[in-house]
């Protein structure tokens, strides 16, 4: 077939058994060995992740290839505008009518992005399980074309920690049901008719699961992040945010009009410096004592794959007085022995927390955002929360979805399946991250994360990367600035439970081969992989395969 | 009938502050500048004194100039860095043990307010619904069905079969959730096709998808807006585009709520200044129905200004969409206006689409630009498939009946007609102490006290702060309770829960949080939805049940001292 069609195939159909497709979806277990149940010892600080440095020459090759790019894309700008007024009109005032943006504001994105817009939204059909289905398409001036094929890689991109990004099973089966009982949508905010008794179950769940009184249920993370501050924060108050946090907590603090500071990622130091300086100095010029001062962290960077230091953060927040709002996006569900998020995972009662949230997209195969706390706080939120008198109310087939996933993590609903599910998660990102390694690849972040950051560095890396592992059957996400720093571009590859030791395996192998040919091993050893300790990890793949299931399983990894 | 606004131009000083000059620009003007601030320094008394000494002396020395020039930087440097140290030494110094002090003695206000006795009845009063929110719904504590009025599915294609069926098929392919940012394998086929479908329905050259409506504007907005721009905004907007305002941080002119005139006189009081200045991107900002109001803009005439004056539209048609127009394309197809003369339009798929999210629509650049810049849109997981799915179905069905493609769709003249006669039958029932706000082609009819009414009973005209509009920045505090809109509220609940007990209709009242709103506040109105299958005999019921319940209501209502009274009911609710 040829690339003609312009628009948007629709999804082949899949004639294969349903017990092929729901395998492709969900891999089965291959063994009983590969399981493992995360956690971190009580009493012990937690290590402080090394952020591993690659050898001098690679930074000095990396700001001279942003050098070329932004030399050449000016040339390309100045001769351009000579040669091809069209294609500029839209950067230069025209009819009395300022640009929608200026050449400066979208350089980034015309001169560099643009020449690797293939490899980001890759449009895709049916479920982003085990395996991820996209279409093959190829790019032509001003957009793509396609053939109409598709190709089945090994899915590293999608958020599905726990493999509930299913179309077959429970919970599926909950979710049809519910199209049935509740419809499509609500069609009305929360506080008008948008409440349901399938509302108030799933927010009684999922307060249960996370240890609150109560929670309230958003349609987006997003937007529960976004509007959640106005009704916490106004400008007497005091927000201290980590300087890592989601675009989505960032905004939602902007709006409120509050006093923000910000402390160095994960350094609690910093942080115990800020607020002892704070409470003291108080509101600026005035010097009034804050009304309230909130810390806002995450319980999982998505970029670094770093964990919060929970433990400390409980005992200043409580030493200083402090609220403390922690966004279990990422750890909710894929942390902690049964999957309760960073409480769980470093034994700390979710009391001591003030507010819980988290996002319902990442672990559960649904979608949205949720925050929980005491009964007295929620009641108040209740009607004072932006999102619950004037934003959509959460569909039903994801409630359903929400609930019959949770059910299943908790063993209320197929014994033994979600037990299963969170030691496979454990499992494959250790077994992962370790195998990387040992390889002698430069990862980020905490030993149990499901993310796995692989710094690729050098911005010609990341097409490089994404298209050879694309044509060998492995979709992977590659970022860079501006959701990273400039000089570290990655690969930022999320495990999931629906992967097989197996497909970890094949994956090991093509990342070997690909490193291999573009030149990623540069790790120095010390953050782990090696067999004589600080030496740099440059294991053959069989030596690295060989006892990984065995090493991963050790209390600390390298 | 609208209240009179207290929005008040602030043009001059809003935008004397000019946007900083670019670097190129700088190095440019710089030499000019120079010159000219010399030349101007002769004109000032005593002036032409220092420039002949400055000419006079560089000529006969010029390092003896260049030496006086050093000494002025330094002293320059010297008085401003005294200031920065000035304001270094506003920070005060405490020792470890007075800070351990002042910690053990501060103690902070709680996370939330408790919610006051006065504030319980808001909580309760909303109706938890039992299974579907159909056109006929169960309510907790209500015997038997009632009549869904409060639902703004007015398509009502929730209920729809094909509508279901799609939903099925592509759970049970796709699964539920979209598990990915659509820049990063979030974007299924389903999303895309939505897309496209979006913009042919609409007459756009392209869409994109958001994943809740009301973020949609907070994202969209800021993407194209920095200090420095300009919006001139109906000041009747809702709290979406308010927080996008704040959020942009450009400078705002507010006209007064849905008058093209005010609009007018300000773009011609702006003229004069905006043709001194660099062009920057500016632009006019309403909607299509206006949440609060729900009344319907005057776009031709704001088509007119914008084009005029050289300002790109914004228009929020989240109200309009899938309800105006014979394809119910929105208020640009009420008015024959071509999508195209508007340049950004959002809305959203959560009323009439039956689905979840919103969109934005315009031309190839604008919404490129959005999918790497626009935060919710590159920072949050797409929506689900079948969300995507059910909406497109949605335009599917309208645009299949229609008979020949261009003229009217049935689905929306069905809309249209029991709308229409909705309006006629309520005008003729409403007792007087009511009013329709509401434009008549709205199927989200506004009812809400008179003015005059409103008066008897001591309420204002408007609640809330005005800071927003006079000043063009937004207060920096939350906005008081107020007993005065909780009591108004309070009375459209009575009727609300009368009308529900006695005749099973569900009908809902305004519920804007008034903490949160940024410009005045009108009072609350009751809410009440018609449907595409909303049935004659159904819409007389609700008149006849309103004009008893509201009877009921207004009996021991009679002025302002009366009102006293609703505080113990409301405790009590
Ligand atoms: C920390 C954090 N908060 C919130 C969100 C937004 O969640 P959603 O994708 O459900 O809108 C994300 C997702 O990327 C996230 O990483």
């Amino acid at each position: 077939m040829s690339f003609t069609l312009t628009s948007i195939p629709n999804a082949p159909v899949d004639n294969r058994p349903d017990s092929v497709i729901a395998d492709h979806e969900y891999g089965k277990l291959t063994l009983k060995e590969y399981l493992y149940t995360s956690k971190h010892p009580v009493g012990e600080p937690l290590p402080t992740p090394i952020d591993d440095e690659p050898p001098m020459a690679i930074y000095i090759a990396t700001y001279i290839s942003y050098l070329i790019l932004i030399i050449v894309g000016n040339i390309r700008d100045f001769f351009g505008k000579v040669f091809r007024p069209k294609d500029y009109e839209f950067l230069v005032e025209s009819n009395g009518y300022a640009p929608w943006y200026t050449a400066f504001e979208s350089f980034y994105v015309r001169r560099l992005k643009t020449r690797i817009d293939d490899c980001f939204a890759r449009p895709i059909h049916g479920v982003p399980g085990r395996y991820i289905n996209c279409f093959n398409r190829k790019a032509i001036r001003g957009g793509f074309v396609y053939d109409g094929t598709s190709n089945e890689c090994l899915n590293l991109s999608s958020y599905n920690y726990l493999g509930f990004a299913q179309s077959h099973g429970v919970c599926t089966d909950a979710a049809l049901k519910s199209v049935d009982d509740y419809g499509t949508s609500v069609c009305s905010p929360r506080a008008h008719s948008g409440t349901s008794d399938l509302h108030l179950e799933c927010e009684r769940v999922i307060a249960d699961f996370v240890g609150k009184e109560d929670a309230i249920i958003v349609s987006q993370g997003y937007g529960t992040n976004a509007n959640l501050f106005s009704s916490l924060a106004d400008s007497k108050t005091l927000v201290i945010s980590d300087e890592l946090n989601h675009a989505s907590i960032r905004f939602g603090i902007r709006l409120t009009g509050a006093v923000v500071k910000v402390f160095k990622h994960n350094d609690m130091k910093d942080l115990e410096k800020l607020l002892r300086n704070q409470i003291a100095q108080g509101q600026p010029k005035t010097h009034r004592p804050w009304k309230k001062i909130i810390i806002a962290v995450e319980g999982l960077y998505s970029m670094e794959g770093n964990l919060c230091n929970l433990p400390k953060l409980v005992e200043l927040k409580e030493k200083y007085k402090s609220y403390l709002f922690v966004d279990e996006a990422h750890s909710i569900g894929a942390l902690g022995p049964s999957g309760k998020g960073v409480c769980d995972y470093f034994s700390i009662d979710p009391n001591r927390i003030d507010l819980l949230m988290g996002t319902l997209t990442k672990s559960f195969g649904a979608t949205g955002g949720y925050f929980a706390g005491d009964k007295k706080i929620i009641d108040k939120l209740r009607i004072n929360y932006i999102s619950n008198n004037y934003t959509e109310s959460v569909p039903p087939p994801v409630l359903a979805q929400i609930i019959s996933s949770l059910r299943v993590i908790r063993g209320e609903l197929n014994p033994g399946e979600g037990e299963e599910r969170l030691q496979r998660i454990a499992f494959n990102s250790r077994y992962l991250r370790l195998g990387l390694k040992k390889l002698g690849f430069i990862v980020y972040g905490a030993d149990d994360s499901p993310v796995v950051p692989l710094l690729l560095f050098l911005p010609a890396k990341m097409p490089a990367l994404s298209r050879m592992l694309y044509d060998m059957g492995i979709a992977v996400v590659i970022v860079s600035y501006p959701a990273t720093p400039i000089i570290s571009a990655r690969a930022r590859l999320c495990v999931s439970a629906a992967l097989t030791k197996e497909d970890l395996d094949y994956i090991l192998e093509k990342i070997n081969e690909v490193g291999e040919l573009i030149y990623l091993k540069f790790s120095s050893g010390i953050a782990g992989g090696s067999k004589i300790p600080g030496r740099p990890p440059r294991m053959t793949l069989e030596e690295a395969l060989a006892t990984n299931v065995e090493d991963c399983k050790q209390a600390k990894l390298g | 009938m609208s209240v009179p606004m207290v929005t008040k131009t602030v043009t001059t000083t809003a935008l004397a502050a000019m946007a900083p000059p670019s670097l190129e620009a700088l190095g440019d003007s710089f030499a000019q500048t120079f010159v000219y601030y010399l030349n101007f320094l002769g004109k000032l008394p005593g002036g032409s004194i220092i420039l002949k000494y400055i000419k006079l002396s560089y000529k006969n020395d010029p390092i003896r100039s260049l030496f006086e020039l050093a000494l002025f930087i330094f002293a320059v440097h010297y008085f401003l860095s005294s200031k920065r140290k000035e304001n270094k030494a506003d920070t005060i110094r405490f020792s470890d043990k007075e800070i351990n002090e002042l910690v053990a003695e501060w103690e902070p206000e709680p996370l939330v307010d408790e919610v006051t006795p006065r504030e319980k009845w808001l909580m309760k009063s909303i109706p938890q619904i039992i299974g579907a929110n159909g056109s006929k719904a169960f309510i907790k504590g209500v015997d038997g069905p009632v009549v869904n009025f409060a639902s703004c599915d007015y398509l009502n294609m929730s209920e729809l079969e094909r509508v279901r069926e799609v939903t099925k098929l592509v759970i049970s392919s796709s699964g539920v959730g979209a598990c990915g940012p659509p820049n990063f394998y979030g974007s299924a086929d389903v999303h895309v096709r939505l897309e496209e479908d979006l913009a042919t329905y609409l007459g756009a050259e392209r869409a994109i998808l958001y994943g809740q409506d009301f973020v949609t504007a907070g994202s969209v907005l800021p993407s194209f807006l920095k200090r420095g721009d300009l919006c001139v905004v109906d000041s009747g907007i809702n709290l979406a585009i308010q927080k996008a305002l704040i959020v942009s941080r450009c400078d705002i002119e507010w006209f007064d709520h849905n008058d093209p005139e005010h609009l007018e006189q300000i773009l011609n009081e702006l003229k004069p200044v905006l043709d001194k200045q660099k062009i920057r991107r500016r632009f006019i900002v309403t909607e299509g129905i206006f949440e609060t109001s729900g009344e319907i803009c005057s776009l031709p005439k704001i088509v007119e200004l914008k084009d005029r004056f050289k300002y790109r539209l914004f228009l929020d048609e989240s109200r309009s969409i899938g309800v105006l127009g014979q394809n119910g394309k929105g208020v640009a197809e009420h008015y024959n206006i071509p999508r195209s003369d508007i340049n950004i339009t959002i809305g959203a798929l959560s009323n009439s689409f039956a689905s979840s999210g919103g969109f934005c629509v315009g031309v190839v650049p604008m919404i490129h630009h959005q999918r790497i810049l626009s935060l919710a849109y590159v920072f949050s997981a797409s929506l689900p498939p079948y969300c995507a799915k059910v909406a497109s179905e949605v335009i599917h069905q309208i645009l299949e009946s229609t008979d020949d493609g261009r003229s009217s769709s049935s689905i929306i003249s069905q809309l249209r007609d029991i709308t229409k006669f909705s309006y006629q039958l309520m005008e003729k029932h409403l007792s007087s102490e009511l009013t329709i706000y509401s434009d008549s082609n709205n199927p989200l009819i506004h009812v809400g006290l008179a003015q005059k009414y409103r008066e008897l009973l001591g309420f204002p005209n408007y609640y809330g702060s005005a800071q927003f509009l006079t000043t063009g920045k937004p207060s920096r505090y939350l906005n008081e309770f107020d007993k005065y809109y909780n009591w108004e509220s309070f009375i459209l609940q009575k009727i609300i829960d009368l009308t529900l007990k006695n005749s099973n209709i569900l009908i809902t009242r305004s519920k804007l949080i008034l903490e949160h709103e940024s410009l005045p506040v009108l009072g609350p109105h009751l809410l009440i939805n018609i449907k595409r299958t909303t049935t004659k005999q159904q819409v007389e019921d609700l008149a006849h049940a309103l004009a008893s319940s509201s009877k009921k209501v207004f009996a021991n209502l009679h002025n302002n001292i009366d009102v006293l009274n609703l505080e113990r009911e409301l405790l009590d609710y």
